[in-house]
């Protein structure tokens, strides 16, 4: 078994793509279940198969794991494009998996699959992955939400990148969807990202505004053999050179696609609201508080404490949310995504999310299971 | 071995009686012979309990008589009841409106089967009564079979699962006509039409009946317990043991009556089925014992080189037949090719199923029984052991194991 990822031809960095500004793209990863005990089912492969024959927007693709499945959309306007787009892939997902006698479901984690009894899906990248970091690579089976983010210009998305850590924890509070992991309560309201910090290239990105000083980075990392190219960097956001984006990676997969369309409306008003009325520049010394809010985010969802890193204040997530939210809403009424924001903006006044929706179902169910099953209709939206 | 067995019995007077110490230590063996034989030669610990059936039926061990009856037959067919329950809680009915070329595989490879075997037969010159019921019972896979190899192998996915479903679609056909067959062949010289389905409709009804109190039964406990709790999996067992006895003794089939309470189980309460974790030990204490049981009285069959070679070419037609059935109705079913041809061969096993619809034959009919059994136990015991090789293959060559290594196994 290798230390290091094989060598190979020396790695560059790709110039930054075109890309309109604000534009989005949604990824989102899914869990296969059975319909007899509802745990993860290894039907990747057969799924893939009926999709392709399926006229659908965007692409499927495999994941780490048999049991998970990704799509993803086109370049989309706005978050009611998105959904349009998402509602269509969750139509053919739901017919595919009726003809399989299976289900798809949202969520962060799983709620009690082994990692242990997870098979690597059989590509090449996987298993070197597989190789490489050993049981890490099965404990991934976790799923998220990736939003790409369109940037006129690779500065452009460097800036957007730093201005958007700030709101990382605000990302994770609305999407956590990862409570139970191996049948338990972790007591996270997104136990899913702690998964995704065991990788040694995990966090967040330099900090650099630069791309030609990025450039140099990405040199210096990969003259070392440990990093090949941007996909070894599982940083909370990344940049996407090859689509002229950054790629917005924290959100744990929601239950529904309207919830990831409302997340993805959150982002690009976010983006339009630095865009047009640049309020903030960013600075390096925002990351001092960086990974404690980003914790409080995970631990505890809408009921985390949030640092400001310019004046060090605390204070509740929940708060700052609303307060954002109200800021933004003038963009996300010009980008179409009013509604989604509103959405939002009531989950947070009510303190919902998904993470608490699948606890209360467990709580009154006392069955992991049968919470999976509701899931599965939640998604399909068949109840 | 039967004098042995005598004095044995003189000196030692057991509590619970001599044949409970005997299968115990049969039990034991099997236990000691399947470990062993999985850990060391690889093979599916169901060929080392098999192996030790046979060599304990073959040297005359007297604990189960053929045809069976008394506890001998009740413990079967509680084995076989508690599978096919939790098979028929596989299927939703649903699926099929999704996909119905999944009903169409099951039926053809149904179909396909009996005219193969009873072609195959006919052309050994054997009696057309003969060989339409030994065509009948090789209509069945066993469900307890798959169910071990994929408890070993941690199976998981299309293949393991749609071939649990056909074969449980399959028990459904071949109970329903053999009960009905045995009906008739109870009749007597009955020729209306009235007193031909009479039987049929009784064995029907009764089993329809006894299923349908099984499954409501346990749709009412089930909305008040826990389905993970051991007491709930206690509740399943004890409830189809009382089935499975009721059903047989006012004269429906209690395997039918299991599958179809499971079937209706599901249609009623479409939650996920917790318990068969739950179920553990006992299932598998029952199950190892109907392997046992059936290997044993299989083994007492009497072998001969003219049986055999009408053995051998009814497995290998039933086995064609089963996976020209499959892939005949694979397009648009959702597998491929290889899938396909990998469900048909996972289909292969014959068991404790089989042998109870074999004992129904012989119970029904003395002079037809032994002419069925002497074809019939010999295949039983043969598909006990290659079936759940085959499977067991089947499973790791589709990807579809989880146990450890085996991604390192397929290289």
């Amino acid at each position: 078994m290798p230390a290091t990822a094989p060598a190979g031809a020396a790695p560059t960095l790709q110039p930054f793509g075109e890309s309109r500004s604000l534009t989005l793209g949604v990824e989102l990863e899914l869990q296969l279940v059975n319909t007899h005990d509802y745990d993860l089912a290894p039907y990747a492969d057969e799924m893939l198969r009926l999709m392709q024959r399926l006229d659908l927007p965007g692409a499927v693709v495999p994941e780490m794991t048999s049991s998970m499945i990704e799509v993803s959309t086109g370049i989309c306007e706005s978050a009611a494009h998105v959904l349009g787009e998402l509602t269509q892939l969750r139509d053919g997902l739901v017919r595919c998996a009726d003809k399989l006698n299976i289900a798809v479901v949202g969520g962060g984690t799983h709620p009690f699959q082994q990692w242990h009894q997870q098979r690597i899906y059989d590509r090449p990248r996987f298993r070197e992955l597989s190789e490489l970091y050993g049981y890490l690579s099965k404990q991934f089976t976790v799923f998220g939400q990736h939003v790409h983010l369109g940037c006129p210009s690779a500065d452009a998305a460097l800036l957007m990148l730093h201005r958007m850590s700030r709101y990382i924890p605000h990302c994770i509070a609305l999407s956590a969807s990862s409570p139970f992991v191996q049948g338990q309560d972790t007591q996270f309201d997104s136990a899913r990202l702690n998964s995704v910090s065991a990788f040694p290239m995990s966090g967040r990105a330099p900090y650099t505004l630069a791309w030609t000083q990025f450039e140099a980075f990405f040199e210096r990392a990969t003259r070392t053999g440990v990093v090949r190219s941007m996909k070894d960097f599982y940083w909370d956001i990344r940049p996407k050179p090859e689509y002229g984006t950054i790629e917005i990676r924290v959100f744990d997969t929601p239950l529904t696609v309207e919830r990831a369309a409302a997340l993805a409306g959150f982002v690009q008003s976010l983006a339009a609201w630095f865009v047009h009325d640049e309020p903030f520049q960013p600075q390096e010394d925002d990351y001092l508080v960086y990974t404690y809010n980003r914790f409080q985010a995970c631990r505890f969802g809408l009921e985390a404490v949030y640092v400001d890193p310019v004046s060090g204040r605390h204070l509740p997530l929940r708060d700052h949310l609303l307060q954002t939210l109200r800021q933004l809403a003038g963009h996300a009424r010009h980008l179409g995504a009013g509604p989604a924001i509103q959405a939002l903006a009531e989950d947070v006044e009510l303190g919902t999310n998904d993470a608490r929706w699948l606890r209360q179902r467990q709580a009154q169910e006392r069955l992991l299971a049968e919470v999976v099953r509701q899931g599965a209709q939640r998604f399909a939206a068949r109840r | 071995m039967l004098d042995f067995m005598a004095i044995w019995g003189q000196w030692l007077r057991p509590s619970a009686g001599l044949p409970t110490v005997q299968w115990s230590l049969l039990l034991a063996i099997a236990a000691v012979v399947g470990h062993l034989g999985q850990r060391h030669l690889a093979l599916p610990k169901l060929v080392g309990y098999s192996a030790v059936g046979a060599l304990a039926g073959w040297a005359g061990f007297s604990g189960a008589a053929w045809p069976l009856q008394g506890i001998g037959l009740f413990l079967l067919e509680l084995g076989v009841s508690v599978v096919l329950f939790q098979t028929g809680g596989r299927i939703a009915l649903r699926w099929f409106r999704h996909n119905p070329m999944v009903l169409l595989q099951s039926l053809l490879e149904a179909a396909f089967t009996y005219a193969a075997v009873y072609a195959t037969l006919r052309w050994f010159d054997v009696r057309p009564a003969v060989a339409d019921a030994v065509a009948l019972v090789a209509i069945v896979s066993s469900p307890a079979v798959l169910s071990q190899v994929v408890s070993d192998t941690r199976g998981a996915g299309p293949v393991t699962e749609r071939a649990i479903v056909l074969s449980a679609l399959g028990a459904l056909y071949a109970l329903t006509v053999v009960a009905a067959r045995a009906g008739l062949l109870n009749g007597g010289g009955e020729t209306r039409l009235a007193g031909l389905l009479y039987p049929v409709l009784v064995v029907l009804g009764l089993s329809v009946v006894v299923g349908a109190v099984i499954a409501l039964a346990l749709r009412l406990a089930l909305q008040t317990m826990n389905p993970a709790s051991e007491n709930t999996a206690i509740l399943l067992v004890t409830t189809i043991a009382a089935g499975t006895a009721l059903a047989a003794h006012f004269g429906g089939s209690a395997p039918l009556a299991a599958l179809l309470a499971g079937l209706l189980l599901k249609q009623l309460h479409p939650r996920p089925w917790a318990w068969p974790r739950q179920l553990g030990m006992a299932a598998s204490l029952l199950l190892m014992l109907s392997f046992l049981l059936v290997s044993v009285v299989a083994a007492q069959a009497d072998w001969n080189p003219a049986v055999a070679s009408t053995v051998l070419a009814c497995v290998a037609a039933r086995s064609v037949a089963k996976v020209a059935g499959v892939l005949l109705a694979n397009p648009g079913s959702g597998t491929s090719w290889r899938q396909a041809l990998g469900t048909g061969l996972a289909m292969a096993p014959l068991s404790s199923l089989a042998l109870l619809l074999v004992s129904q034959v012989a119970v029904a009919s003395p002079a037809l029984g032994p002419r069925v059994a002497a074809i019939a136990l010999p295949a039983i015991l043969l598909m006990e052991v290659f079936g759940a090789i085959l499977a067991t293959f089947v499973i790791y060559q589709a990807g579809e194991s989880s146990r450890a290594g085996d991604e390192a196994l397929r290289g």
